[in-house]
């Protein structure tokens, strides 16, 4: 199960908003190489692993995963808070504002929401750590 | 799974190991040694990661930003060093070495949380009941920006 500890795994703290950094940086939330997909990736794959290091491993990466989630929502909730029309208006965000507004919504930077046709489970223990490496490649 | 057999030739910090006469068609990726050089709490968190042999950033970023010391970020840094030993742990679990760290910095841990949680609130719900009221809701949540500012 989940507990949850009321802290960020990084600090976050920006003082100035920008929604076009915004619109970019969403893509690490809901987008194919973003946190979204890494924690239900390693989460959904623990479960047919065959050795209990991989159960392990793949729990606790997931598990970060979800941390490094909210880092990523923080960044976006700091980047677009009090923001005017005209800042709204005049950036790539606009398209973002109109259905989310200063929500945070899981979707790629070009505005396809997240899915799980990002992530690959196989349920076969070379398949699945195969699919980590490149995943994991791809988000740097 | 277990990959300590005898080496003869140490390899350097960004190096690991891959088995002898492996199976043809299936990828490999080098084994991290025991012993492996480690950085300080507060660098890890910085750098975002405890190896300096896994250092490996973004090639726009060679130096990760410091990290400005305040009592949540000690012990940001001393739950990262507990997660990252873990992480290792999970695929060196006969490393003694490894798990004394892990034993020494969750000890730390657990003192700067118990320390932090009574100066500025509970950290897991389930500390709320140690208050004289329920003080989960009290403000500020992390994505705000302003548990650094205390």
């Amino acid at each position: 199960m989940f507990i949850y500890d009321k802290k960020l795994e990084y600090p976050v703290k920006i003082r100035n908003s920008n929604p076009r950094l915004a619109s970019v940086i969403i893509s690490q939330y809901g987008g194919p190489d973003g946190e979204m997909s890494a924690s239900l990736r390693y989460l959904s794959q623990r479960y047919a692993m065959p050795y209990p290091e991989l159960e392990g491993l793949l729990t606790d990466i997931g598990t970060e995963e979800l941390a490094h989630l909210e880092i990523v929502a923080s960044i976006v909730h700091q980047l677009t808070r009090d923001l005017t029309d005209e800042q709204v208006e005049k950036s790539p965000f606009a398209t973002y504002f109109v259905d989310h507004t200063a929500g945070i919504y899981p979707t790629t930077a070009s505005g396809f929401p997240w899915s799980a046709a990002f992530i690959g489970v196989k349920g076969d223990v070379i398949c699945d750590l195969t699919e980590d490496m490149a995943a994991d490649a791809a988000s740097l | 799974m277990n990959q300590e057999s005898t080496q003869q030739t140490r390899c350097s910090a960004n190096q690991g190991t891959l088995p002898s006469c492996a199976p043809l068609a299936v990828p490999y990726v080098p084994f991290q040694q025991t012993g492996s050089a480690k950085y300080s709490a507060q660098e890890a968190l910085s750098q975002g990661t405890l190896f300096p042999g896994l250092d490996l950033p973004f090639h726009l970023m060679t130096d990760g930003a410091e990290v400005p010391k305040t009592p949540l970020t000690e012990l940001q840094a001393l739950c990262f060093v507990v997660t990252e030993l873990g992480l290792y742990l999970d695929t060196h679990k006969n490393d003694q070495e490894a798990f004394r760290l892990f034993q020494k910095y969750a000890a730390m841990e657990q003192t700067a949380r118990a320390s932090y949680e009574e100066q500025y609130g509970p950290l897991q719900q389930t500390s709320a009941a140690a208050n004289e009221c329920y003080t989960w809701l009290c403000e500020p949540w992390p994505w705000n920006g302003q548990q650094e500012a205390e």
